[in-house]
């Protein structure tokens, strides 16, 4: 809102400097966010919050100066705020031969007064450069007034061409099916049943409180005006302007509430301003006022105790209610000590006695509350999965993983591409999942119900700017519908990590050698065992999303908590990727609640062990666990472990067969053992599992 | 004796013969290999002239066979003579090991400049980072950290939070809806309600967490986003206590320099409501950078390189706080008595104050971030800045 200097020393006798104003308006909630000349004037820009529509005028400003200075407004002020000039009273009974209000409950008050015989023409310089001042453009003499008066009152207000009223007469309705209306801005507007209209005896000639017609507006020609002051519902005027896409400066200050009370004074100012600078005869003013607001009252025992309770200021009863008062708010003491406050009708905020306690406080100045901390209380904490989680962070970025957060809604093309983790899709829901209305992002309307597809689209981000080796990894919350009454979507966080290209080391600009499938889930396991799972189970899976024969599905104490392994080759095609990536997804609220096991420890061996190797040639049927899970059902005493030494393909090994090098560990608890025995129970075991898996040891 | 004695000098000019290439031993220059070679043969000469079976060897069983009287002197000279061989043979081989040792040390020299060998670590998420760093602050000061839903009824989103159906906050295009009606959190004080049913009063929570509004994205706006909010409930909370609170966090984020500012502001869930500047940490309330301040800033923006066709048209105004010497940070206020009955909390008896601000755009302000889209991109170049 930009406010002029010269335009408030008008209003008020203010004798700080523009910097001094803007300084003391800015302290007080009007943020003056920039100052600048217009020939000797200075002009305010100033940002209101939504709650000050009254300060959308001059008037406004000057009632907070008011308060500033501690100066009284001058007579010709005051006159414009309270009193309404000698008109002569239009008979209550014959009005609603020219107004109408059909539908009250959307127009309050609509006031009318009759203006014949003006000759449109320029406005006086003055006016021209006052309205300039303040960024508005000159139009003619009875259109720049009407801006005039609604940038120094703040009441919006409409000139007809009373001539071209059918009927000369106004009727205040909602639009009626079909109804339509060219406004002023030229555009064909469609309306509907629930925007209020003001009509003529025929038809709408305006979009009430928003934009008038462009059939009865002023032209050169008019001579007879039709000057509408009115107040309208707040919220209709708001859905209306929304409806029609139009937001003028008369719609932007009826929707956040304008002062009902001052329709008259600021009819009579714009009446009088026509006569004088358009010439003109003031006519009837018709004033119809049938749904009549009652003002909120506030009862205040002690306003300067409540002051202090909430803000900590003392400020006296007196000071209060000084500021109070000077503010507009009626002040009625009584008896008891405690004060009756009513808010004035240009105030929409101000309800309950935490409203007078913000008027007092703002202006005692929020600079001289004091810094204190409140008294001590319990201890701090963190959430309960945070610590966890912070290792976990901190385990993925030490093994080179860098942390992504990409948006929660995703596009719908990913639906059924990817599997989710068993348990978060609810499947008695009519809807698996949680769909927006719209997004501000093409096509993204889907709350994820994997984390894949952010990972991934930021996997291909990095690739197009020439960074091939990439680990990626998030932590966030997928969503699905909810098949319970209340129906609130289902919320998990979730784990994800991407990863391609090679293993790099810091600094080195070239990559040692490929990723691979043992790398995403090496890093499972570390991100598994950060927060207190070192022994999950990765067991063969298919999984849509993952290519087949590079899959696991990952479990905690046999429950199944995610997948990982190598994207499917046709989504990875869709992405352009050339080199191969591994993803990993696992359901993190499902893993940090389940129970850990407790470290217990084990006494140290009195007596040294003795390894033996043993290779087999295996096709790809036999895995490692396999071979393991054998010599542990064996039971065989003295065998303690079974180890991963190594497994080979290639050279000297028949294709599609493969040499797995497994390390046993004997040992006793009472006696070193002789390398004759252990040969012998050795020889037992790798016969045993060679019969029962069918493979043959490697000599 | 002279026979003898012609032995051992015999046994001398041996020596002498085959030492001869060691005298006066120049090492400068020599290979690795040249005195390996030198200092194998050096064992050699050592094992020839006075090991066992050595001629110096022989001469000392002479010693028995000369006359008595003779013995004594005989005696001293094959001595003298050993010793003079061995003293020679040890002071080249001294000589011999220690340019060896200098020539191995020399080929084995490393470029101590490359590289360790060591995974290329990653790195959090600037946000994560900014996270933690205020969560410790906070939880240090008594404070539990608190999420919770981010699909959520207009109840929690909008109703308890003093916003009724109708108001201009609740009606405006800002909130995500989904198709079931509910509403994607527009701000972390849904959280307030949430953690006030849950854990009652007093309390005292700071509430991070994602937040959604309908802004297509630009150089400012995100459709997502990160807020914190703080909340703090208990008898006799007054604005004081806000002013306090939040001062104390920046003064520990920023610096005990720090001060802040709060001007009268709106908002629905709080009254009396303020906002809050804090004065800048990067001019610390000047508004100006001098010219030293100004020359790390270009070289931070350009990587080590300083700006120079850029450089003339930087100007003395401080860039985070648009040279105001303030930098706006966030919204606060004392909880709206509506609020607080929402709760089930009677605000005769309970008072208390809420503040809430973006990580996005603090985050843009410290580190000088020009896009916030870059937040969400996940540009391993923009990741690998943030430590
Ligand atoms: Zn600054």
């Amino acid at each position: 809102m930009n406010i002029s200097y010269n335009w408030l020393k008008d209003l008020i006798n203010n004798e700080l400097s523009p910097e001094k104003t803007a300084a003391a308006l800015t302290r007080v909630g009007l943020a003056v966010e920039g100052i600048h000349a217009f020939g000797d004037d200075q002009v305010f820009d100033i940002d209101l919050t939504s709650n000050r529509p009254d300060c959308l005028s001059h008037l406004g400003v000057a009632r907070e100066l008011r308060v500033i200075t501690g100066r009284e407004f001058p007579a010709e002020t005051q006159s414009r705020e309270t009193e309404a000039t000698d008109a002569v009273p239009f008979p209550a009974i014959l009005a609603p031969d020219v107004v109408k209000i059909e539908d009250p409950d959307l127009c309050y008050r609509f006031t009318a007064r009759i203006i014949r015989g003006v000759t449109i023409g320029p406005s006086p310089e003055w006016l021209v450069k006052r309205l300039e001042a303040v960024g508005e453009r000159s139009i003619n003499n009875v259109a720049d007034i009407t801006n005039y008066v609604m940038l120094e009152l703040g009441q919006p207000m409409h000139a007809f061409d009373l001539d071209k009223l059918a009927e000369n007469r106004i009727v205040v309705r909602r639009a009626k099916t079909g109804e339509t209306i060219t406004t002023l801005d030229e555009v064909d507007r469609k309306l509907d049943g629930s925007m209020l209209m003001i009509c003529d005896a025929e038809k709408p000639v305006a979009v009430g409180g928003v934009m008038g017609g462009l059939d009865t507006s002023i032209t050169d020609e008019t001579t007879n005006v039709l000057l509408e002051v009115a107040y309208f519902d707040r919220s209709s005027i708001r859905q209306t302007s929304r409806d029609l896409g139009l937001t003028t400066e008369a719609s932007y200050r009826f929707e956040r509430g304008v002062d009902i009370e001052m329709l008259d004074q600021a009819s009579n100012r714009a009446a009088e301003m026509i006569a004088e600078l358009a010439g003109g005869e003031l006519g009837e003013f018709i004033d119809v006022y049938p749904n009549r607001q009652t003002r909120p009252r506030v009862v205040c025992r002690d306003i300067s105790a409540a002051v202090k309770r909430l803000t900590w200021l003392e400020v006296s009863i007196a000071e209060s209610v000084r500021i109070l008062e000077a503010l507009g708010i009626r002040n009625e003491p009584q008896e008891d000590g405690s004060h009756v406050f009513t808010s004035p009708t240009w105030r929409h905020d101000i309800a309950i006695e935490e409203d007078l306690v913000e008027e007092v406080a703002r202006h005692a100045g929020y600079e001289n509350i004091a810094d204190e901390l409140p008294p001590a209380f319990g201890a701090g904490e963190y959430q309960e999965f945070e610590g966890r989680k912070k290792l976990l962070r901190q385990r993925l970025v030490d093994l080179g993983y860098d942390e992504a957060i990409t948006y929660s809604f995703i596009d719908t093309k990913h639906d059924g591409i990817y599997e989710t983790i068993p348990g978060l899709i609810d499947d008695r829901a009519d809807e698996k999942f949680v769909t927006l209305r719209d997004s501000v992002i093409e096509g993204a309307v889907r709350m994820r119900p994997t984390l894949l597809p952010g990972l991934l689209d930021s996997v291909r981000y990095n690739l197009n700017w020439q960074r091939r080796d990439l680990k990626l990894f998030e932590l966030g919350k997928v969503f699905a519908a909810h098949s319970d009454e209340i129906g609130l979507p289902t919320e998990r966080e979730f784990f994800g990590l991407a990863l391609t290209g090679g293993e790099v080391l810091n600094k080195h600009l070239e990559a040692s050698r490929p990723l691979d499938f043992y790398d995403a889930k090496g890093a499972v396991e570390l991100a598994l065992e950060a927060v207190g799972f070192p022994a999950a189970e990765f067991r063969p899976a298919e999984v849509s999303h993952l290519r087949a024969g590079q899959t696991a599905g990952i479990y905690i104490d046999g429950g199944l908590i995610g997948y990982v392994g190598r994207l499917d080759e046709a989504i990875s095609n869709g992405y352009k990727f050339r080199s191969p990536v591994f993803v990993a997804e696992i359901d993190l609220d499902d893993v940090l609640s389940r129970n850990r096991s407790n470290v217990t420890y084990r006494p140290l061996p009195k007596y040294p062990s003795i390894v033996r190797d043993v290779s087999f040639i295996v096709g790809r049927e036999i895995s490692f666990d396999m071979i393991r899970e054998a010599v542990i059902d064996l039971e065989a005493e003295l065998c303690r472990h079974v180890g991963f030494v190594d497994s080979f393909e290639g050279k000297g090994i028949e294709p599609g067969q493969r040499s797995i090098t497994v390390r046993l560990e004997y040992r006793s608890d009472e006696r070193t053992l002789l390398e004759s025995e252990v040969a012998e129970v050795h020889e037992r075991i790798v016969g045993s599992i060679s019969s029962s898996l069918n493979i043959t040891p490697r000599i | 004796m002279a026979d003898e004695r012609a032995t051992v000098e015999a046994a001398r000019e041996a020596f002498d013969r085959d030492f001869e290439k060691f005298n006066d031993l120049n090492l400068n220059g020599a290979s690795l290999s040249d005195i390996e070679a030198m200092r194998r043969e050096m064992g050699e000469i050592k094992v020839r002239h006075t090991g066992k079976k050595s001629a110096l060897a022989e001469s000392k069983k002479l010693i028995g066979k000369v006359a008595p009287e003779q013995r004594g002197e005989f005696g001293q000279f094959v001595q003298s003579v050993e010793k003079a061989i061995v003293e020679r043979i040890d002071s080249a081989e001294s000589a011999l090991n220690q340019s060896l040792s200098k020539a191995k040390t020399e080929a084995e020299r490393l470029d101590v400049t490359i590289p360790g060998r060591r995974p290329r670590t990653g790195h959090l998420h600037p946000i994560t980072i900014l996270r933690q760093k205020i969560e410790d602050i906070f939880v240090s000061m008594g404070y539990a950290i608190e999420d919770d839903r981010e699909i959520e009824t207009d109840h929690y989103n909008f109703d308890a939070l003093n916003i009724p159906p109708g108001h201009p906050a609740r009606e405006s295009q800002d909130t995500f809806y989904t198709t079931d009606g509910f509403a994607l959190r527009s701000q972390t004080s849904t959280v307030q309600i949430r953690a006030m049913e849950r854990r009652g009063v007093p309390i005292r929570i700071i509430a991070p967490g994602k937040v959604f509004r309908r802004d297509t994205p630009d150089m400012t706006h995100v459709p997502m986003f990160h807020q914190i909010e703080g909340l703090c409930v208990d008898k006799g909370i007054t604005m004081a206590h806000l002013k306090g609170t939040v001062t104390e966090w920046l003064k520990r984020m920023y610096g005990e320099d720090t001060v802040t500012r709060f001007r009268p502001s709106y908002f629905p869930f709080t009254e009396p409501s303020a906002e809050f500047d804090f004065s800048c940490f990067k001019c610390h309330g000047t508004g100006r950078v001098s010219g030293e301040q100004r020359a790390a800033t270009s070289k931070e923006i350009d990587g080590g390189e300083l700006l120079t066709a850029h450089g003339s048209q930087l100007t003395d105004r401080c860039r985070p706080c648009k040279g105001s010497g303030w930098i706006e940070l966030g919204g606060s206020g004392m909880v709206h008595p509506n609020v607080l009955r929402a709760c089930g909390v009677n605000p005769q008896e309970y008072s208390g104050f809420a503040f809430g601000f973006g990580l996005e755009r603090m985050a843009a302000l410290m580190f000088n971030i020009d896009d916030i889209r870059h937040m969400f991109e996940n540009d391993v170049r923009f990741l690998e800045q943030f430590r």
